[in-house]
Order: structure tokens, then sequence, then C-alpha cells
């Protein structure tokens, strides 16, 4: 059996590499793609520790991020196609008119 | 663990089930009766003030807290109740505020209201929360409405940027909350809050725990516009459409602290708080001091009359602060802290209404030089917003300036030097702001305007002015009965 630490030690790397895809990737579904990466690694997280303590709560758990993601990533393009409709444009550093 | 599930909790959770219910409704509606128009927000107003007679009923019927409704995922206090009723009234004013402002810029009516009644039950599920899971669960709830509302302005550019960078931002702060309470989970074993609270004094050493509350601190910090995670806010707030604005700055601010309020003051004994000890509050300390001041210095700069007002509502985010320093000291101090929120909730929602009252299709006019002349014109409104400056900025007869006053009574009931410096940055923040609230006054009454502005003429703008204007006077010279409400609501009382 896979220690617990190396499962938990993943999902924090997991974790990480969305986030650095947040921060330097400039293309907006990239960027979306990466927040879900960082859920996952979330996921991972409770689901290593569910196994750890030999109960399923962590699991259900996850259900739940997973139900949440999604929802997410409805809203999140909806809104991006609201975007692109008047800018044709997916680039992050493009969507910047409010600067003061 | 075992769940059996009671039919007896269902009626517990009737005004969040019924709100959710309504949304759907309003939206059938205006699929079958057309988009534009069709004063929706009345409808959704009904739902609200029906649910809102469901929370007074159990306030009134109120007798011991039920905690362990649905397994424990679901609370009910006098605390989480009182939040309830902040967020429907704040609904109900954002609805009639909407219901002109709407017509005037042509949106489509039906998804706004629908959207602005689920986000009000994502709020309730967020304070009656009694577990970490459910908690998540309304928080999601009541942001992706509110990111789908900001992005709402129908061929806006300016809104649909809001909402984007609104939305990109919260996803990665509830990433980071979930990550937090993984963490929690895997040390503690449990999500539950009442659970948690037991063992987690015991454990708050361990680095495990710490990383995880940080986390959870750093997302919750993002949801109510604490610095150094604020940096959204005046985006997000200045391309928003004008009720919303107001929306996101009274309830979804209140609804933040509520959520904060029970994670960080009802998960750690008192000990874990005072000074010396492992040290939660100089954490508090310090965002609450860099959030109002930094706050305060960027709003002295903006001409425009919205993005102020963003940066006026980070400010009082640091003055609510205090409030959780306070309560995680001394619980039974809450009231101080929920009238502070109702005094700020009251007062923005006006100042929002006034600002979405003066721009006209196409129009925003939210510059100062937009409101030159407008006491000359409507000095009715220009009073009203006199008012609610002035309750801002704390000045006597107005709901701000007891606001500021039972909460630094409170801050100061400690007798402790840290907090004496605590309030005296923050009263000399409060003179630093007047600058900015004078701003807006001395345009309207000592300037002369260009051409005269074609403000809203919808009765409902009127309302929203008339009931928040007399609710600042009455909190500002009677402020009894409302903190005596306040005083009762106590978490887990």
């Amino acid at each position: 059996m896979v220690p617990t630490g190396y499962v938990l030690v993943l999902a924090a790397v997991l974790f990480l590499l969305g986030l650095v895809g947040v921060v330097l990737r400039r293309n907006v579904i990239i960027v979306m793609m990466s927040v879900e990466l960082m859920l996952n690694g979330v996921n991972m997280t409770l689901i290593g520790f569910a196994r750890a303590r030999g109960e399923m709560f962590g699991q259900a758990f996850s259900f739940m991020i997973i139900a949440l993601a999604a929802a997410e990533a409805a809203v999140g393009l909806a809104i991006l196609v609201a975007i692109f409709r008047t800018r044709r444009t997916v680039n992050v550093d493009e969507i910047s008119l409010m600067r003061h | 663990m075992s769940f059996s599930l009671n039919p007896a909790d269902f009626v517990h959770l009737a005004p969040v089930l019924f709100l959710t219910v309504w949304a759907c409704l309003v939206l059938l509606a205006s699929a079958i009766g057309g988009g534009h128009g069709r004063h929706y927000g009345l409808l959704a107003i009904l739902g609200l003030i029906l649910s809102g007679l469901g929370v007074a009923l159990s306030w009134v019927q109120h007798v011991q807290p039920a905690t362990d409704l649905f397994a424990g995922m679901m609370v009910v206090d006098r605390f989480a109740l009182f939040l309830d009723m902040i967020f429907i009234i704040a609904g109900i004013l954002t609805a009639l505020v909407a219901d002109a402002y709407l017509e005037e810029h042509r949106f489509t009516e039906g998804e706004f209201f629908a959207l602005l009644l689920l986000s009000i039950s994502g709020m309730m599920m967020m304070v009656h929360a009694g577990d970490l899971v459910m908690f998540v669960i309304g928080l999601e709830t009541m942001s992706l409405a509110i990111y789908a509302l900001v992005a709402s302005w129908p061929g806006q550019r300016r809104s649909a940027e809001a909402g984007f960078k609104y939305f990109l931002m919260g996803a990665v702060a509830s990433a980071f909350l979930l990550y937090g309470i993984a963490l929690l989970y895997g040390v503690t074993g449990t999500t539950n809050l009442a659970k948690l609270a037991g063992v987690i004094n015991g454990k708050a050493g361990e680095p495990l725990v710490l990383v995880g509350m940080f986390m959870i601190l750093g997302a919750m910090g993002f949801k109510v516009a604490l610095v150094p995670f604020h940096m959204w806010t005046p985006d997000a707030y200045e391309g928003a459409p004008t009720p919303v604005t107001g929306f996101m700055a009274a309830a979804v601010k209140a609804a933040g602290f509520g959520a904060l309020l029970r994670l960080v003051a009802g998960l750690f004994s008192a000990d874990a708080w005072t000074f010396g000890s492992t040290g939660w509050i100089n954490i508090f300390w310090v965002l609450s001091v860099l959030t109002m001041t930094i706050g305060n210095i960027s709003a002295l700069r903006q001409n425009n009359v919205k993005r102020m007002l963003a940066y006026s509502s980070i400010a009082h985010a640091g003055y609510l602060l205090i409030g959780v320093v306070v309560v995680g000291l001394d619980p039974s101090q809450m009231g101080a802290v929920l009238f502070y929120v109702v005094a700020y909730a009251v007062t923005t929602l006006g100042a929002f209404a006034v600002v979405a009252w003066i721009g006209s299709r196409d129009v925003e006019r939210t510059t100062l030089e937009d409101w030159y002349g407008v006491a000359k014109h409507h000095p009715a409104v220009a009073l009203a917003m006199m008012l609610f400056l002035f309750s801002l900025g704390g000045l006597p007869p107005t709901a701000g300036f007891f606001a500021k006053f039972y909460l630094f009574k409170a801050a100061l009931s400690f007798d402790s030097p840290q907090m004496l410096t605590l309030v005296l940055i923050a009263i000399a923040n409060s003179v630093v702001s007047m600058y900015y609230y004078l701003r807006p006054i001395v345009a309207m009454y000592f300037r002369e305007g260009a051409s005269a502005p074609k403000p809203l003429t919808s009765f409902s703008v009127y309302w929203v002015l008339g009931i928040t204007s007399a609710l600042v006077l009455i909190l500002g010279m009677a402020p009894d009965a409302t903190l005596a409400w306040a005083a009762q609501a106590l978490m887990g009382g």
C-alpha cells in the first residue's frame, strides 16, 4: 500500500502546479484549467486523509468539491463568453479596462 | 459517522429552501412572461418578505439553539437568525433600487432577481453552518450568484470584466479555503465546528493546523476584502451594476463577517486570543490596522464616487475586524459588532442607492464633476446623501456614530494597551476619512453643474432613500431597541 505521505505530497504538488498556472499563464481557458487542478489537489488531499483514517467522509466531501468545481466552471465560462463577444480575446492581460 | 434524516429538521431550513424555490419560480415567470420591464423585482420582494416572516417567526419562538440539525450540519441560533434578517432586508432594498435601475439600463430582469434570491439563500446557509462542508456550500452558492450578478450588465465591457476578475480570484480563494479545510480535517478528523472547537486549542501549534488556518483566514479575508486580499474590490465594485455593488458592500460583507465570527471567534477559546499566548489576536490586530489605513488612504485620491465608496467599504472592514477581536476575547460583546454591521449595511445601501439614482441610460455619472449642483435641483436626495456620508464617517446624529461608539467602547472594556492603540488608530482613521466623505457633499452643495442631472424617476428608488435615511436617523438617535436585539444575537444563544 502506498504510504499516505506520498499521496499528500503529490496532492500538494498538484495544488502548487495549479497555482503556478494561474499566476503565469495568460490564456484564460488554461487559467481556469489550472484552478481545476488546484481543486483536484484538494480532492486528493481529502481522499488521502480519509484513507489514512479508514473512513468515507473525505471521499464524500470530495464529491461535493467536484460538484462545486462543475458549477464554478459553468459560471466562469459563461462570463468568459460575455467577454469574448465584445473583445474577441481570451488573453488575461488584454482584459483590463479599469486601472487607476 | 452515523446519519439519520429527521424530517422535523426541514422546518428550520424552510426560509432557505423557500427562497431557492422562489428563485426558480421567478426564473420560470420570466421565461413565460418575457425578460424586460415586467417588475419581477416585486415578485422577488414578495418572496423575500415571506422568507423574512419565517425567520422572524423562528426568532420569536426561539428558546434554545438547535445545533444537531442534519447531523450537525446546520445550527439555528439567534446570531444566525439576526444576520438572516439583515440579508433579507438588504435584499428587499436592493430589489427596490434594481427595479428602477434595470428598466432604465435595459437589463433582462428575470435572471437578475433569481440570482439575487439564490445569493441570499447561500448567505443564510453560510451563517447557519454548523460544519465546514455546509459553510463551503453556502459560500459558493452565494459567490457564484454574485459573480454572475456582477457580470450581468448586457453589452457593458466593464461589467463582464469586473465579473471575470472577481470570479477568477474568487475561484483561487475558494481553492485555498478548501485546501485549508482539508488540512484541518486531516489533523482533527472532523469538519464539525462544535467538535473542532473542542480539539483545536490543543493542536493549535501543529504546522498543518497553522497552515490550514492561515489558508482559511486568507480566503475569508478575500471574501470580506481585507488588505492585502483586497485587490479585486475596487474593480469589481466599479464595474458591477450599482445595485449589485450596494448589495455586495452590505450583504456579502455582512455574510463574510458572520462566517468569520463563527469560524475564527467560535473555533478558538478566549485563551488562544489573548495577547502573548498563541497570538491569533496579533494577526487580526495587524490586518485591522492595515485594512482601515490602506482603505482610507486609497479612498482619498478617488474622483469616482463608486470607487471611493469601494475603498470606504474596505476601511469599514478594518473597523469591523476590531469587532472580530472583541468577540474572540469576550463572546458576550456580540451586540456591539452586530449593531455596527446593521448601521453600516443600511448606510451603504442608501449611499449606493443615490449612486444608482443619479445615472441615466448608458451614462453612469459617478465622477465628482457629475455631482456638481445636485443640491440645487434635488435638495432632498442631496440631504439624504449627506446623511449617509456623515454616517459612514461616524458623525452624530447618524447610525455610524453610535456604531463606532459602541464598537470602540467594547474594545476599550478590555483595558489592554494593544486595544487602546487599535482604537486610537481607528479614531485617527475616522478623522482622515471625513476628508473624502466631505468631497461629494462639497460637489453637491457648493459647485455649479454644467447641466442638470436626469436621474431615475421611479418611486421605488425614492422609497429606498426614504427608508434608509429614516433608519440611519433612528439608529443614530434611538439605538437602544436595535442594540437590545443585537445583544440577544449570541452564537449558540
